[in-house]
């Protein structure tokens, strides 16, 4: 058995940004490989894991799709022997200055972010976090050599390596979504012990923080009768206290809203309390912000679900998760499957309207 | 490829009316063709070459639609109100003027400001096609419009309105029509609705199905007093996408591009764009997904009724093109 906590550490050492997650991509081949029947990649990328069911042909399947892209930085030009950069996916540009990054060039290159004095900013910027666009990578390196070894729409990812807190709690660039990626490891590694009707479709997704590009595609291929994104959610924290926010360690959050399907919100619901596994409700009124947004669309449309991590500082160097809640997530998965019967999605009716406050 | 690419841009077809377009493209690319058919959505689909071997189904997709304006209301001074099709930006419209379907041509006026140095906004503008009422105002409610601009030739420099996207739509048509058959199936789709969403791509990748898919669009240029700050200079070559706001470029169409560009000595140049999108965004996650990318064509003052183009950049993306669909593609 995979040792989860170690696993993840590795994940998130990883590069492997958005559409370029080749590197991430083979660790978790490797480690998925013995868990699996099947395993194979999309023409994005993606990763598609089949462990068949023992249910009778046609079987249905159900999709468990966690994102592998990591935000990072492109390089967009140079200046003075310096590196010019953009985000790829959303990054919080107050936390850049003085982190550690690695530029991914002719050569892979160890890079510090830096701002200029305040004094030389314009005036808009001046006494305050700068804007992206004043930023750039100091590699060291000559400016004849910089050009000779960098170029336009090279990567740069972080290189803060993880660290353990106190309370089973990890921090570290990437637990969005690598977090999720683990989750399903243990959620596959339960599974080799429990007996399933249903196919499983483990799935880790290209291009979430981008386009949602691998949620599209992935769940078009493969086309199951359900689809779930494990992805990471805000925990409260310093200035997150609203209802947007779930709390750290207690258990993961079961999605609520219109890229969910009330009546697979009912059933996780219901295994949560038969198991006494602790969860939470998160409300999503609008696009989750995950996979489940297209793929509740993708070919003729599927029945949806999100299920969420907690996570502090999201998209900055230093998220923070609880290893507790990742296991509880791939527990909840776990759980979940095996409970499907063969006929389940017969059961699915939208007439059988479930109430919002039904488990309250 | 001058006058082409002048009888392209002087053409009406705002999205969803791309028809006088159409007619104009079908002409020219009918004899070259292997099979050409319009599909729902109006986009003009053109195949060229049958797939053999270790031959690859490419789709190519320049758009034929213009960003514009509809009609809202006429006034019942025969003022016509307006709103806007695609990224039209009211600092672009007064004094312009505009054609409509049927070739009437209206000034675009505005409401006295209270301030005269602020910019107008959208409803503070209206049409003056020279009407007294709405009876004798040959405009209604819902009639569409382009900006009205004629094509100046400057050498090697162009200006035109609508050089978005129909300087592409030309550089499509010279490589097909340069074009020898080899092992690929080359899908020249002349696109519509890009300026509201990449609406016809979106169709036209779902039913071609292809193995690659690269869309042609124009880019920004960072070479203009203090203008954004961006590598893409003007005449330098064509851009080979690695990103825009919509889309990540796969890198295996990226290192396709930039070898071929190498391997024929086409002059070329890495693009980043931090605000819009293309075809190939749409392509991408077609059906199960494929790689895509992008060739653009630099270009001044995008959406404004005075595009820049520079010949020489056309004419390499052209050549890149057409040995894009002609080398070896092995992923």
């Amino acid at each position: 058995m995979t040792d989860i906590k170690n696993f993840l550490k590795s994940l998130i050492s990883m590069p492997g940004l958005s559409g370029y997650e080749a590197p991430v991509r083979d660790v978790i081949r490797e480690t998925w490989q013995p868990l699996v029947d099947e395993i194979s990649e999309s023409r994005l990328g993606s990763l598609h894991a089949l462990r068949r069911g023992t249910g009778p042909d046609p079987r249905p399947s159900i999709l468990l799709a966690a994102h592998m892209d990591a935000i990072g930085l492109m390089v967009t030009g140079q200046e003075a022997g310096l590196i010019r950069f953009t985000e790829v996916g959303g990054v919080d540009p107050r936390i850049l200055p003085g982190q550690e990054v690695t530029v991914h060039g002719r050569e892979l290159l160890p890079g510090v972010v830096v701002q200029p004095p305040d004094h030389l900013l314009p005036a808009s910027q001046q006494g305050k976090s700068v804007a992206m666009e004043y930023l750039f990578v100091d590699t060291g390196l000559r400016q004849d050599e910089l050009a000779e070894k960098v170029r336009i729409g090279d990567l740069i990812s972080f290189a803060q390596t993880p660290v353990e807190l106190a309370g089973n709690v990890i921090a570290g660039h990437s637990l969005d979504n690598r977090a999720s990626v683990a989750a399903l490891t243990y959620c596959l590694q339960d599974l080799q012990f429990m007996n399933h009707a249903w196919d499983v479709w483990t799935v880790a997704t290209v291009q979430e923080e981008e386009t949602l590009g691998g949620g599209f595609t992935s769940a078009f291929e493969l086309q199951p009768q359900i689809a779930v994104a494990i992805d990471v959610t805000f925990a409260k924290g310093p200035g997150a206290n609203d209802w947007r926010t779930v709390n750290m360690a207690k258990g993961p959050s079961i999605g609520w809203g219109p890229n969910i399907h009330p009546y697979i919100y009912q059933k996780f619901v219901e295994v949560a309390e038969k198991l006494d596994i602790p969860h939470q409700k998160e409300y999503m009124p609008k696009h989750s912000g995950t996979d489940a947004y297209a793929m509740q669309v993708a070919a003729a449309g599927m029945p949806t679900m999100v299920i969420s991590i907690p996570l502090r500082y999201m998209h900055t160097p230093v998220e923070v998760v609880s290893m507790n809640d990742l296991e509880r997530t791939g527990r909840l998965l776990a759980e979940f499957i095996r409970r499907l019967e063969p006929d389940f999605i017969e059961q699915i009716k939208w007439e059988n309207e479930v109430s919002d406050e039904s488990k309250e | 490829m001058k006058s082409l690419i002048k009888k392209l841009v002087e053409t009406v077809g705002p999205s969803g009316y791309e028809l006088k377009v159409r007619e104009v493209v079908r002409t020219e690319v009918e004899s070259f063709a292997d099979e050409i058919r319009v599909d729902a959505m109006g986009n003009l689909i053109v195949r060229k070459g049958e797939k053999k071997g270790k031959g690859k189904r490419i789709m190519l997709s320049a758009h034929m639609d213009e960003i514009g304006i509809m009609v809202t209301h006429v006034d019942k001074n025969g003022f016509a109100r307006f709103t806007t099709i695609g990224g039209v930006h009211p600092r672009t419209l007064y004094g312009s003027r505009v054609r409509f379907l049927d070739g009437t041509i209206g000034v675009i006026g505005g409401e006295r400001q209270d301030n005269s140095g602020s910019l107008y906004k959208m409803e503070q503008l209206f049409i003056d096609v020279g009407a007294d009422s709405p009876e004798d105002c040959p405009v209604k409610t819902g009639d569409v419009a382009a900006f009205e601009r004629p094509f100046e030739d400057l050498g090697n420099r162009l200006i035109s309105k609508a050089m978005d996207d129909r300087v592409c739509v030309a550089i499509l048509i010279e490589a097909l029509k340069q074009m020898q058959d080899n092992d690929h199936e080359v899908y020249f789709v002349f696109s519509t609705q890009e300026e509201v969403g990449l609406r016809g791509a979106t169709a036209a990748a779902y039913s071609i199905d292809p193995d690659l898919g690269i869309s042609v669009d124009v880019t920004l240029t960072g070479d203009t007093p203090r203008g954004v700050t961006m590598d893409v200079v003007l005449g330098k070559g064509p851009a080979v996408k690695v990103r825009d706001s919509g889309m990540l470029a796969d890198p295996r169409v990226i290192d396709l591009m930039v070898r071929t560009a190498k391997a024929k000595d086409i002059p070329h140049q890495m693009e980043i764009l931090l605000g819009g999108s293309t075809d190939a965004k749409a392509m991408q996650i077609s059906r199960a997904g494929m790689p895509a990318g992008c060739v653009s064509v630099p270009c001044r003052y995008v959406h404004s009724p005075s595009e820049m183009v520079d010949i020489r950049d056309v004419e390499n993306a052209v050549k890149l093109i057409k040995a894009i669909v002609s080398g070896p593609i092995d992923f």
